[in-house]
């Protein structure tokens, strides 16, 4: 019954924001990615199919970012400025199955611009002689896992403060996360313990998006360890799901005004 | 029906400002089948009480309880409550069935009974024919009316309306009213909040009347309306003599064709009706002046 509400509202959050054209962008994106496919083989010499598989994968990550910042932040204050959240939850509809199917219809929107812009990057790469093997696939699982994880950052910003203000707080989170991993190997913070230790604590606390990055990997052919993958994802998935338990208990809790 | 028990709620200060008592101690009781008027001046605190009733803001002190006609649990109680926000506005890329379907699928309703709200009422509210467009080409009146389509379309047994009046032009107010009225007669419960009190004096049996977040009054109507100053009457007649009358009048007017028309007291009424009849005057009327909402609406205001 409940599980029946949750899609009903993500289906209608889908179907807004699809109609909304967001989703143009990833057109646009995909037409740039036919384009610089073809200038690359015209002009590069050598290796065509990996320009377009990097600049694929590298629009595709971006793409996702933006949705789940932008989408993300506006996905709860539009619906408490507009009062549209009084009319659904003033029906048989608790609020965590009103947040829930937020959540989820926007995830939906993350899948479909991730699933046209993978389809256009391996035909490209494909056409062009490269080959599809696991990494990148799995590659494109973990920047999905990585916008998951954003969107919720997001979101549980938004709880507290202004659309504007998480956005660009988790914008923060996203590249300082990005970042730490090389940070901490920088001989100016390797000599200074005391930084070391802030960026421990910063390393256990927030997000380590790095460890959802496989993109080098891709691009240059490394060989990726079960353990570390597995580990990878299961920090992904761990660190969404604490966040959705909190925003779901923050959101029971919090004044509608 | 609803029962609203001795509510205060504080809005805390954000930083410097002061705490704000928006309601203080407000105790007020909606019956089953009965239409209340909400009223109140702006920031009168009427949206905040039904925001704690819909339990969207938590109240400081006090209780809301709803009668086990609607059902026992969370759940139960909520299928049969129909809600509109003030000025709502609504998923701006959906069509206005989409809405509609949505907001009904939300209420555990199948998709025959969907159809079948949306075509008794679409006409009725004269939005039929944007049915197919987007919501952010309707224009405010028509959010309004579609609004309150999806509030009474899964048929709930308690109505409550955040000034669902506003924003309209006169002749939906009155379509609007009546439907409200309309539903009420099937057996719902109303409760809507305004500031417009001939609106509230021309339909609802009861009232509640906030000011400055302390509860006024809470009854019916026409003992509010009792409970004002003393009956005057206006009566109206020709003449063309020169009138002097003994006893005392309130008020006197005269008009274009010799019309007169003086305001008396109830008291006064028996003897100057005697003195007009001596006069030899053409009576043309005589009516009586009830105090309407609004003087009553000043008057507690004033006091
Ligand atoms: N979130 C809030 N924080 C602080 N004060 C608030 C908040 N919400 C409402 N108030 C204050 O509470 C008072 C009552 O507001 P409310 O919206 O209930 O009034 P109202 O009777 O609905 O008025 P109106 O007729 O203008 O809609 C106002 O003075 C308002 O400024
Ligand atoms: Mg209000």
């Amino acid at each position: 019954m409940m599980l029946d509400k949750i899609l009903i509202i993500s289906k209608y959050t889908f179907k807004e924001l699809i109609k909304s054209r967001i989703l143009y962008v990833t057109l646009i994106i995909g037409i740039a990615l036919m384009v610089v496919t073809y200038v690359a083989t015209e002009f590069t010499y050598g290796v065509p199919e990996k320009v377009a598989l990097d600049f694929g994968l590298g629009m595709l990550s971006l793409s996702s970012v933006g949705i789940s910042l932008f989408m993300g932040a506006s996905l709860l204050f539009k619906e408490i400025d507009s009062r549209t959240v009084y009319m659904v939850i003033s029906r048989p509809v608790p609020r965590w199955v009103f947040i829930t199917g937020k959540i989820t219809g926007l995830i939906f929107i993350l899948l479909l611009n991730i699933g046209i812009l993978t389809v256009m990057t391996l035909t490209c790469s494909y056409l062009l002689g490269g080959e599809i093997n696991q990494a990148i696939l799995m590659s494109i699982l973990f920047n999905f896992l990585e916008s998951v994880l954003l969107l919720l950052v997001v979101v549980f910003l938004s709880l507290f403060i202004n659309n504007t203000l998480a956005t660009i707080i988790s914008l923060t989170v996203l590249l300082l996360g990005h970042a730490i991993k090389d940070t901490k190997n920088i001989l100016f913070v390797q000599q200074r313990p005391y930084i070391q230790y802030v960026l421990d604590l910063y390393h256990f606390v927030l997000p380590n998006f790095y460890k959802l990055n496989l993109k080098d990997y891709v691009i240059y052919n490394q060989t990726l360890s079960l353990d570390f993958l597995l580990g990878s994802f299961a920090y992904g998935v761990c660190y969404s799901l604490f966040l959705f338990f909190m925003i779901i208990f923050l959101f029971n809790r919090k004044n509608l005004d | 029906m609803l029962k609203f028990e001795n509510i205060t709620k504080i809005f805390k200060p954000e930083f410097f400002n002061q705490p704000f008592v928006a309601l203080s101690d407000v105790s007020f009781e909606i019956p089953s089948g009965s239409m209340v008027g909400f009223l109140g001046a702006n920031g009168a605190g009427k949206t905040t009480s039904l925001k704690i009733i819909m339990d969207f803001i938590r109240a400081d002190k006090g209780l809301v309880t709803f009668s086990s006609e609607l059902g026992e649990k969370r759940n139960d109680v909520f299928r049969n409550i129909g809600f509109l926000p003030e000025r709502p506005y609504f998923y701006p890329n959906l069509t206005g069935r989409e809405f509609l379907t949505f907001m009904g699928q939300i209420s555990e309703l199948s998709s025959d009974q969907i159809k079948a709200g949306i075509a008794k009422w679409a006409s009725r509210f004269k939005i039929d024919h944007a049915l197919e467009r987007p919501l952010r080409t309707y224009s405010k009146g028509m959010l309004q009316r579609i609004g309150f389509l999806a509030t009474i379309l899964h048929e709930p047994k308690l109505i409550i309306l955040d000034e669902p009046l506003s924003g309209l032009d006169p002749i939906g107010r009155k379509e609007l009213k009546d439907v409200i009225v309309e539903v009420h007669r099937e057996g719902k419960t109303v409760f809507f909040s305004s500031h417009i009190v001939p609106d509230i004096e021309e339909i609802c049996d009861r009232v509640v009347f906030l000011k400055e977040g302390k509860l006024v009054y809470d009854g019916p109507v026409d003992k509010l309306l009792r409970s004002g100053q003393e009956i005057d009457y206006v009566i109206k007649f020709k003449t063309d003599k020169k009138i002097n009358l003994q006893s005392t009048i309130k008020s006197h007017q005269t008009f274009p064709g010799q019309l007169h028309s003086i305001t008396v007291t109830e008291s006064n009424k028996k003897l100057i009706l005697k003195e007009l009849m001596a006069l030899d005057v053409d009576l043309s009327g005589i009516d009586l002046i009830k105090p309407s909402l609004e003087e009553i609406f000043y008057h507690i205001k004033a006091n």
